[in-house]
């Protein structure tokens, strides 16, 4: 399958980067690692008429451990940050989430920003331009209505990244570059929670840095697919606790990773927090496996780390 | 669209290569370099056959762009033979039985070797790990793994 | 007893040293000179009459050189029996699935082609259509083609003895019925083709499991004699069945070529492989099975029902295998089959290697639930109505080597089924699952297959069979038939072969035919030429026939060692007397040619039968249903393994094309939409996934197969889905009722067991 056409540039620097994405009229994409991007664009879910690649920056590929935060420059590829020895003992949910995603192969070539800015995907959307145009654009192409959901006017995608739900309860923060300067805020702000157009995160904006508070976390990350390598999660579960203060994220079943603060020093917490979860997510048919099942399921993984994690704090 | 001149090294040798900004690496190798070794099974990242080496890593050749390669060492399966000699990979796949149709064979050839060439002597569950990167639809991947481990036992010998 | 030098060693296969090298050639690797690129303009509609099909502004963009649609054809429809020709492979009247193709044109490069395609204007009616098969059948569905009422394409309807009585005689009589997703051929190579028509004469390449039937649709498609459309040697990237017969691609390629008079490459995408080349079946399977006390089964009743997709294909056939793999392994009285193959507004389907997961694995989940209430093993239980030598199927075929018993036995044996079955803890499970499979099949004319062997004056051999090899091994069983037989190493034998105006007749890799049959009459011409050799050397040597040998190209007396002459002496001897060694040989199988799939579905099916045996063990996940599969033992009776390294290879790559798959494997549809054409969403297993497989090759030595050869594996491509599911089941307590066993089923299964299950 060929690409569309397109301009190809790699910037040295961030800025020089910005100032390249300004000057497309915004019609330019971003390129890391391209193995969300670049089937995007041979299924032409995105024209762009320039390809910007991040991979020339020098300054965005390495992983500096500070005093406050383990700061992880957005080049860092997911095999290279799992191996880091501050991830392996400190993030136990961010290493397990990294190790589950994909295949070796694509974690040696994605990168974490890439992995973390994935778009949403759904069965109805991931799919060549001749058959989203046979069955009619749906609301994430532009088109009337979603497809999964018959006449919804609402997108339903899923947001299918393994790392952001595990950063998100490690309270990561991102570092965005753009046209007015540099800004920080937690990851989860990052997510519009509207699937069509996923990222709140402005034109041209880089996300330069993903920063993880600094000391040693409990926690785990389970993921529900068909086959152990390769898939995408249908259903990802992180985990993260320091002390008695805990946080989930699920992943795959909306939007965005959906957040919940939990108190482990209370009665009964493991059973409460799995039922929150479970009630709280809607999954719809637009991925395989049926929605009841993983909704369901949704509960069930949290409840096995969060069982796990009570049994290590006894 | 303008072309672009994109300088790099495959299997050992340098190149220059006229390419569309929009040209994967796997349409070079195949439609400009004539290494059609490397094959197109989805096109979209998802099984490993068009697997080539990238400076020391794996990687779907048809998710990279040619120009982000410039300056780069491209290694493919036609490189692998080393003054007439076929790599121990080469060897092991053919004396384990580790091929059926062999559209996959040279991208899987090329994901061990990455592995080999990073670990000397690999776990059985860290060679299934790699191996999981590629889909083979023949072979139930047992040869496979076999090839890989007697693959690591050899080059550890020489 | 055996005393063979070559034959049953598992030596490296021919094949292997292109394929390790990236030096062996498939079809998009092919460039010829002043090549176009082809691209096809797909229906995007699942039913719609075609109105008008304009290319006009398509054929100005500069750059292209044809554009064609089904009016550039000859109105001839094509299948694969006469009472089946619907399809026209680019219609002219209706479009009947989603990604049919349509119109296409050749272009001097990609880009090109995609520009044009989008400026060929098509008028379409749409017309309602129907996508699933019981739909399809009732009162006041869209009718897909003319002439079908109820959309019943094939109805085949089998009757042996009295059913009813045998069921108001047996001891227990069970009733259930099982559904299965169809799944996806999902070959590593995506389709492609390449024509070069010039001078008069169509050369084609293309992925094929049998070029010779390929070549003859293709000639009958375009009106041209059979000797100027010539398919010729290709690399193949798996067929798995669906390469079997003519593809749209290779009548859309053609028109190209012969109107560009260029020679045309068409490369599909994933995608566009899995919507408009062949699919598999969905199906639904209603069992009735009566047995006495002891076990013995007394009657079958079965009403199955295939979605046929749009067109026939191989359509009786289709209809039919799932049943006769099982009777084939097991004795039954008295049957009652109604097979419904029926169209649907979905795409085209064939013949899978693992075709019929839903009739056979609910066949053996539900002999496990009778040996339940009844008390026995299942093991017991197919070991008491499996098949053996000297007997005939219901149908009436002899099984002339091999039984069921040995497999079971062996894999029973091997896979420790006696310490397992109903001792497991909850939630682990062990399954069996058995079959036996036609070997060498009827195909009319087409059943059998010729060689010709030639001595060169060096003493190398050429070997031409149209023997084809889709990955499976076939060409370099070839090498090794001829090396046992002449005495000659592998490396001294050139193979030339599925070459259509080069060799002769054969089956192709269809049915189990490649041994049996194509190796069969390589075995006849080497023996031919080996009679030839000997009859020379025995006058030059002094020493009757009977104690000469051929080894090491050398032809020895048994008797005298120090007697001997080199075979290429002996070839040179042969063109001085003008008469050069020339082998030739030909076999078809014993069958009964009057049988007829569904005028008269009796008498001898096949040339013989191989019987196979698997068990899988499977632990589920009691909270997330999740299945794993920690051990699969398979024993599968080929006769005589001429290779056992690729016959254990073809064994281990069943145990995941229809056992792990049968955990992971569907197609997934919206309204004729397939919803995973992609590798990533469709579950090929990967080898995380894999269990430990164990292979026990079992040989019955078949009077007929070269060296006593059969098949080498497709029992378990017919067999491992049914020993997970049984496995499954076992391990949940409650029977499936629908495949493949995802996750989200399985937790269906466990609540259901919950509520009132036996383990």
């Amino acid at each position: 399958m060929i690409l569309p056409g397109f301009a190809y540039a790699r910037p040295k620097t961030v800025r020089t980067a910005i100032a390249l994405h300004n000057g497309s009229q915004g019609q330019a994409v971003y390129l890391a690692g391209g193995t969300d991007l670049v089937p995007r664009l041979k299924y032409r879910l995105v024209n762009p008429t320039v390809v910007i690649d991040l991979k020339g920056i020098q300054t965005l590929t390495s992983i500096i451990p500070g005093r406050r935060f383990l700061k992880i420059g957005a080049n860092v590829t997911l095999h290279d940050l799992k191996n880091h020895p501050a991830v392996r003992e400190n993030y136990p949910a961010l290493y397990q989430s990294l190790d589950a995603t994909s295949c070796e192969t694509l974690q040696m070539r994605g990168t974490i920003a890439g992995n973390v800015l994935q778009n949403t995907r759904c069965l109805f959307y991931n799919k060549p331009d001749e058959w989203r145009k046979a069955k009619g654009y749906c609301l994430k192409m532009g088109g009337p209505a979603c497809n999964a959901v018959k006449g919804a006017k609402m997108c339903f995608a899923n947001y299918a990244g393994d790392n952001a739900p595990a950063l998100i309860t490690l309270n990561a923060e991102v570092k965005l570059s753009g046209i007015d300067g540099e800004r920080q805020m937690p990851l989860e702000a990052i997510f519009s929670g509207k699937s069509d157009l996923p990222y709140t995160i402005k034109p041209g904006e880089i996300l330069t840095h993903i920063l993880i508070p600094g000391g040693k976390t409990k926690g785990d990350y389970l993921k529900l697919r068909v086959r152990g390598s390769i898939d995408y999660p249908l259903v990802g579960a992180a985990v993260s606790l320091v002390n008695e203060r805990g946080r989930v994220a699920v992943g795959a079943v909306g939007s965005k990773p959906l957040c919940f603060d939990f108190d482990a020093s209370e009665a009964g917490w493991v059973d409460r927090i799995a039922r929150e979860v479970s009630d709280a997510v809607r999954p719809v048919a637009n991925t395989v496996l049926s929605p009841a099942y993983r909704k369901k399921m949704a509960g069930t993984l949290v409840k096995r780390i969060a069982r796990k994690l009570a049994e290590e704090n006894r | 669209m303008k072309k672009m001149t994109v300088n790099f090294m495959v299997n050992g040798e340098s190149v220059s290569v006229e390419v569309k900004p929009y040209e994967t690496l796997l349409e070079t190798l195949r439609e400009q370099l004539h290494l059609t070794g490397a094959k197109e099974a989805c096109g979209t990242g998802a099984c490993g056959s068009c697997t080539v080496i990238l400076n020391s890593i794996p990687v779907r050749s048809c998710l990279v762009l040619t120009p982000e390669v410039d300056g780069m060492e491209v290694t493919t399966i036609e490189g692998l033979k080393v003054d007439g000699k076929l790599h121990p990979l080469q060897e092991t796949f053919m004396e384990k039985g580790a091929i059926q149709c062999g559209f996959c064979t040279s991208g899987m050839i090329l994901t061990a070797k990455a592995l080999l060439d990073r670990q000397k002597k690999p776990s059985k569950e860290q060679i299934i790990r790699t191996v999981s990167s590629n889909t083979c639809r023949c072979t139930g991947y047992k040869k496979i793994i076999e090839a890989v481990t007697a693959a690591s036992r050899k080059t550890e010998r020489e | 007893m055996e005393n063979h030098k070559i034959v049953g060693k598992g030596v490296v296969r021919s094949d292997y040293l292109a394929k390790v090298t990236g030096e062996a050639q498939f079809t998009a690797d092919i460039k010829l000179p002043g090549m176009l690129v082809g691209k096809v303009l797909r229906s995007p509609h699942a039913h719609a009459r075609i109105l008008n099909i304009d290319g006009s502004r398509a054929l100005r963009v500069p750059g292209v050189k044809a554009v064609i649609n089904g009016f550039d054809g000859f109105g001839i429809k094509w299948g694969v029996f006469r009472y089946t020709q619907d399809h026209a492979m680019v219609p002219t009247d209706k479009v009947r699935y989603v990604g049919e193709d349509v119109a296409a044109v050749a272009a001097v490069d990609e880009e090109t082609a995609l520009e044009a395609l989008d400026l060929i204007h098509v008028e379409y009616e749409p017309l309602p259509a129907v996508f699933d098969p019981v739909a399809a059948m009732a009162p006041g569905a869209p009718q897909i083609h003319d002439g079908y009422p109820g959309n019943i394409n094939v109805h085949v309807h089998i009757d042996v003895g009295d059913v009813e009585a045998a069921f108001r005689e047996a001891y227990i009589v069970r009733k259930d019925t099982f559904k299965a997703a169809g799944e996806a051929y999902a070959m590593m190579e995506p389709y492609a083709v390449v024509a070069h028509y010039s001078n008069g004469f169509l050369d084609l390449w293309m992925p094929n499991a049998g070029p010779h039937v390929r070549a003859k649709a293709l000639a009958n498609l375009l009106k041209m004699p059979l000797n100027k459309v010539r398919v010729r040697h290709i690399y193949s990237g798996g067929a798995f069945g669906g390469r079997s017969e003519v593809s749209p691609g290779d009548f859309v390629t053609a028109l190209l070529s012969i109107k560009s008079g260029r020679p045309v490459k068409l490369v599909l995408s994933r995608e566009e492989n899995a919507i408009s080349t062949r699919q598999t079946h969905d199906m639904i399977a209603a069992i009735k099975t009566g047995v006495k006390r002891d076990g013995t089964v007394l009657a079958k009743e079965f009403e199955v029902i295939y979605d046929g997709g749009a067109y026939s294909s191989t359509g009786p056939i289709a209809a039919s295998i799932p049943y006769y793999v099982y009777e084939e392994a097991y004795r039954f009285p008295n049957v009652k089959y109604d097979g419904y193959r029926v169209y649907t507004n979905k795409g085209i389907r064939g013949m899978y290697g693992c075709h019929g997961r839903a009739f056979l694995a609910g066949n053996e989940v539900q002999l496990d639930m009778i040996a339940q209430d009844l008390g026995i093993d299942p093991v017991d239980i197919r070991m008491k109505n499996g098949l053996t030598v000297g007997e005939k199927t219901a149908t009436k075929s002899w099984i002339t080597s091999g039984n069921l018993a040995e497999p079971i036995g062996k894999a029973a044996e091997k896979a420790g089924w006696r310490e397992k079955r109903g001792k497991l803890p909850r939630n682990k499970g062990i399954g069996m699952g058995c079959v036996a499979m036609m070997t060498g099949f009827p195909m009319g004319f087409r059943s059998g297959s010729s060689c010709s062997v030639k001595l060169n004056d060096d003493g190398h051999v050429t070997v031409i069979t149209g023997i084809v090899d889709n990955g499976q091994g076939n060409e370099s069983m070839a090498v090794q038939i001829a090396s046992e037989v002449l005495g000659v190493p592998l490396g001294d034998i050139n193979l030339i072969n599925a070459d259509t105006e080069i060799t002769n007749l054969d089956p192709g890799a269809y049915s189990q035919a490649a041994t049996y049959v194509g190796g069969n009459a390589v075995k006849r011409a080497c023996d031919d030429a080996r009679r030839q050799i000997l009859s020379i050397a025995s006058e030059k040597l002094q020493e009757p026939v009977e104690s000469l040998d051929l080894r090491d190209r050398m032809v020895v007396s048994l008797q005298d060692t120090g007697k001997k002459m080199p075979i290429s002496w002996i070839a040179r001897e042969a063109f001085f007397r003008a008469k050069p060694i020339t082998g030739v040989g030909s076999y078809i199988p014993k069958i009964d040619f009057d049988r007829e799939w569904v005028s008269k579905p009796f008498g001898q099916m096949a040339g013989t039968y191989s019987f196979g045996a698997s068990v899988a063990e499977v632990e589920v996940d009691g909270e997330t249903g999740k299945v794993t599969m920690p051990r699969f033992v398979t024993a599968h009776d080929c006769g005589k393994a001429i290779n056992p390294m690729a016959v254990e290879g073809q064994m281990e790559g069943s145990v995941q094309q229809a056992g792990v798959a049968t955990l992971t494997e569907e197609n997934l549809w919206n309204e004729g939409f397939l919803l995973n054409p992609d590798l990533l969403e469709y579950k090929v297993p990967l080898a995380c996934d894999m269990p430990e497989i164990e292979t026990v090759i079992v040989e019955s030595h078949d009077p007929e197969g070269p060296f006593g050869a059969k098949e080498g594996g497709l029992t378990v491509r017919m067999n491992a889905h049914s020993a997970v599911a049984c496995a499954v089941s076992d391990a949940v307590g409650v029977p499936f009722s629908e495949l493949p066993l995802t996750p989200d089923r399985v937790l269906t299964m466990l609540e259901r067991e919950k509520e009132g299950g036996t383990k």
